[in-house]
This record gives C-alpha cells, structure tokens and sequence, in this order.
C-alpha cells in the first residue's frame, strides 16, 4: 500500500495519531499536497455514507474528521494560496434563540473535511450576523443554518430570507431535527440535508 | 375497574388490561426529592458539579454551555484532577418534602416514582461537551471508563439515600442514548461502557425495593433494546416512531414495554391543534396495540411544551379506551 493509500485507509478509521506522519511520509514519496488532501476528503465521503447508513455512528466520523484534520495541519503550508483544492468559505452556526450545537458542530466538520473552509459563527446567531459574516470573510460560497427547537424554526426562516434579500451570491443550506425538505423549500433555502454525511454532499453539490 | 397499577402489570405482563394506560397516570412523581439545581427558563445556573445550564426564555429547554470558559472538564485524563461530585443532600429538611409527598400517595393506585436525571452518558457529554466525551471513548478508554466509574459510584450514593428516604416503587431515569435517526454510539461501544454502568445501577435499585424501572431516552434505540432488558428496564419510555413500535413490540414485548408513539416535535408546537393530536395519538393506539405499549407523547415528563396539548392527548386516549377495549 502507498502511503497515500494508508493516509487514505487511517483517515476512514480515525487514527489521529498516525495521521501526521504518514502525511508527511506521503509527502517525502513524492505525493503533491493537493492529492493528499484529496486523498482525505475521498475518506471523509466514504465515513459520510457510513453515517447516513447507519454503519458507523457519531465518535467515528468525529474521529475521523479529527484525523483529517491532523492531516491537514501538515499540509496547510504547503498549501497556501492554493486555492484549487478549497470548495470557498462556509459560514456555519445555530440560529438566533437556539443554544443546541452537536448536529451543528458535526455538520460543521464534515463540510470542512468536504474541502470547504468554515466559519463558525457559534449558537444563537441573530440573521443579520450571517450576512455581515458572509460580507467580512473572503470567497463565500455557502452559509450552513442550523435549528434544533420547534420554536426556532421561524427564526430559520427569517435567517435564509434576510441572506436572500442580502443580494449575496451564496448558497444557502438548512437543517436540524424539525426542519423537513419541504419546510426548506418553503422558506427559501438552496438546499437541505437530514444529517452530517449528507450536509457534505449536498455543500459539495450546491457550489459545484 | 383495575387500578391503575393494576391495569399497567395487566398491560406490561400480556394480560387483561381494561382500558390503555393513559400516559404518565400510574407514576406519582416525588419531584420534592433534592437532586440538585436544574435551570428554569429564562434562567443560567451553575449546578452542584460546576456544569453551566442556559435556558433562553421562550425556548423549549435548557442545555449546558461548553465554550472554553465554560467547561468543566477540559482533559479527561486529568478528569479525577477536575471534576468533583457535589455532596449527597443527607438532612432530614432537605428531605422533608419529598418524604411529605411519598407518605401521601396511595401504593395500591399509584407507584411512588423518584425521578433521576441527568443519566451516565448525559453527565459525560455536559461536562465537556458531546464531541469530547464521545471521541474520549476512542482515544481515552481508560479514563472514561474510570469517570464512568465515578459516576456511578455518585449515582448509587443518591440511590441509597432516596431509597431510604422515601422507599420509591418505581424509578423514572433519564439518559438520552440518541438522535431520532441512530444511537448515539454503536451497540459495541453502548456494551463496553454504558450496560455494566446501568446494571449497576438499576440491579442496585431493585435490590432495594424498586418493582419498576422507567428509562427516558426520546430517540432512536431499536439496536440498544436487548440492553435495555439486560439491565433491568421494564418500560422504555419515550421511543419515537422511527424504531418501528409495533416490530419492537412484536419481538420485546413479553420483556419490555413500550411508552410512547406520539412524537412531541409533530403534535407539541405553537399551532397545534386537537385535530392533529387525534390523529396521530390514534395511529399510536392502533399500531402499538392493547399490550406491552403505552401510549403517550415522547416528552421526557408528565406535560407539555405548549399548554394543552398534554392533557389533550389524555383525553383522546381515554376515548380510545372507551372504543378499543
């Protein structure tokens, strides 16, 4: 197995110890940064479709986005200003009246490990603070808006249609335990994914 | 007409109920019990353990805040070094109440029912969030097994305490193991830390007294239910439809009943309507069935988040009663 491949095999099963040294090692054998990265985030699809199936469960693909992101600390220098391997900015958080943040948290670093660069703007985010993140931050491509509480749900609502009336070129994606796809078309928002695996793909899919 | 207590040993052992249990009806809460200060709305508290609760006022509930500052534990394997278990309420004052409350209830209707939360996982995740404590399970075994320990060991100290205060016929713990969708963790991992925990605990309770064991956990558990029963549960209380109640039922029911059916986030919200609780507390009825099911809304305790809608439920399901059996 080249190292890339066992980057690519310890990354699945979240051997974050390991990580930094068999990218480096990838690195010494000749493997660009780019690939490697892309090695990676090839694994994180894979733990991805492991979750929405039920295969694995939330400490796995925490770990293995832990792993990832091992792995890309190694390769940031290398990195930088090479913006081919980066999907944009995703500006993330829980909307305003709603302090729930583990789905958001995991969404969080899977579209990360999906190759986008996150902004977390934390829980209870009011709408307008979206918009001003997504004007302060360079390359926006995505804005993630989380809600947990039946309660929230309007607050939801009013985050995507203050982005959309905002005129920002961004995407918008929605999710959390009472949001539907329907209810995500009703109010606005680009897309919607039911849980973390999926939020990768679907972030991937709405920029692409 | 079977008493309450009557008509759920009926229901939970196959027999011949007279009517649905109707909910939460057969526990008699002692909520007096000193367990600790828990948030209310509106409100940010520190409770005994250290743990941060901020409950925004108009929102549907509290939740420990684990921003950097906030956090107890910050390294699980300097755990023993950070977190440190408050002191078990021992004083005849503290009890009085409870006691008062318990004394009052009559045993032959009612189970005189302790309520205890947060659970062993719960305490996990609130002291240094859910990402911590789940990955900790991977990369610090050790440790977690020994705070799990910890834990426990507090656990037993408050169940020795209450048993001897008020002699409760029936637990009601609290430990949510999922989401809607999956469990938290796998079933491997659920066996290695949580079932050797629990077994603990609820073996201890029923040592001493305790007929009934009542766990909350509003989520997905489909895969965690031969645990359920290996620990001692007799009734799980608040599984979602996702677990597929009646297949659950059919395979578990002469060994664990089934309270719930009705999911809160569909029928608990601002617009609810008598009409949509109808509906889904009668497809609950007919799908659970007359035995080892109860129905009632997944909420964790004996009401609602919006006013109405608990004792709505109640009345649909005394109806039910009245057409089905």
């Amino acid at each position: 197995m080249s190292k890339i491949e066992e980057v690519k095999a310890k990354v699945e099963i979240g051997k974050t110890k390991l990580i930094p040294g068999l990218v480096q090692e990838a690195l010494d054998e000749g493997s660009s940064a780019a690939d490697i990265l892309q090695a990676m985030v090839d694994s994180m699809s894979v733990v991805g479709e492991k979750f929405s199936s039920g295969e694995i469960f939330v400490p796995e693909m925490l770990i293995a986005a832990k792993a990832m992101a091992k792995g890309v600390d190694v390769l940031r220098p290398l990195l930088a200003g090479d913006t081919s391997a980066s999907l944009g900015t995703c500006i993330i958080g829980t909307v305003a009246g709603d302090l729930h943040d583990i789905g958001k948290n995991l969404v969080s670093m899977m579209i990360e490990s999906a190759g986008f660069t996150m902004v977390d703007l934390g829980v209870d985010v009011p709408a307008e603070r979206f918009v001003e993140a997504a004007k302060e931050n360079e390359n926006v491509t995505l804005i993630a808006c989380s809600g947990l509480l039946t309660t929230t749900m309007p607050a939801l609502k009013e985050a995507v249609q203050t982005i959309k009336a905002s005129g920002l070129d961004v995407k918008v994606i929605v999710g959390g335990a009472p949001v539907t796809p329907e209810y995500a078309a009703e109010i606005g928002a680009d897309g919607f994914a039911p849980d973390a695996g999926s939020a990768a793909v679907k972030a991937k899919e709405l920029v692409a | 007409m079977l008493t309450k207590r009557q008509n759920l040993i009926e229901t939970m052992k196959g027999g011949n109920p007279d009517r649905f249990v109707n909910q939460y009806e057969f526990m008699n809460l002692i909520m007096e019990a000193p367990l600790g200060e828990m948030v209310g709305p509106g409100q940010t508290i520190k409770n005994g353990w250290g743990i941060t609760f901020s409950w925004p006022a108009d929102q549907l509930g509290g939740f420990p805040v684990h921003d950097d500052e906030h956090k107890v534990l910050k390294d699980i394997t300097d755990w023993k070094n950070q977190v440190k278990a408050p002191a078990v309420a021992t004083s005849d004052e503290a009890w009085a109440a409870a006691i008062a409350h318990a004394n009052s209830v009559d045993r032959n209707e009612e189970y005189v029912t302790a309520f205890v939360a947060p659970g062993i996982f719960e305490m996990t995740h609130h002291l240094m969030s859910m990402e911590d404590a789940l990955m900790a399970l991977y990369e610090e075994p050790e440790d977690m097994h020994d705070l799990i320990d910890y834990l426990v060991e507090y656990e037993l100290a408050y169940a020795k305490e209450l048993i001897n205060r008020i002699h409760p016929d029936c637990i009601f713990h609290h430990d949510d193991w999922g989401s809607q969708r999956s469990s938290f963790v796998s079933p491997e991992m659920f066996e290695e830390f949580f079932l050797p925990a629990y077994k603990k605990i609820y073996g201890f309770y029923k040592e001493n007294g305790v007929e009934l064991i009542v766990h909350h956990s509003d989520s997905y558990g489909v895969n965690l239910v031969p645990f359920m029963i290996e620990m001692g549960i007799d009734i799980w209380q608040g599984v979602m439809t996702t677990n597929n109640i009646p297949e659950l039922i059919e395979k578990y029911g002469k060994q664990i009943t089934f309270m719930g059916g009705i999911d809160s986030g569909v029928v608990d919200f601002p617009n609810w309507t008598p009409e949509i609780v109808a509906e889904y507390t009668e497809k609950a009825c007919q799908e659970g069935g007359k035995l080892y099911f109860i129905p009632n809304l997944t909420q964790g305790l004996n009401f609602s988040s919006f006013p109405g809608v608990y004792e709505e439920t109640s009345k649909v399901i005394d109806r039910l009663s009245k057409e089905m059996f």
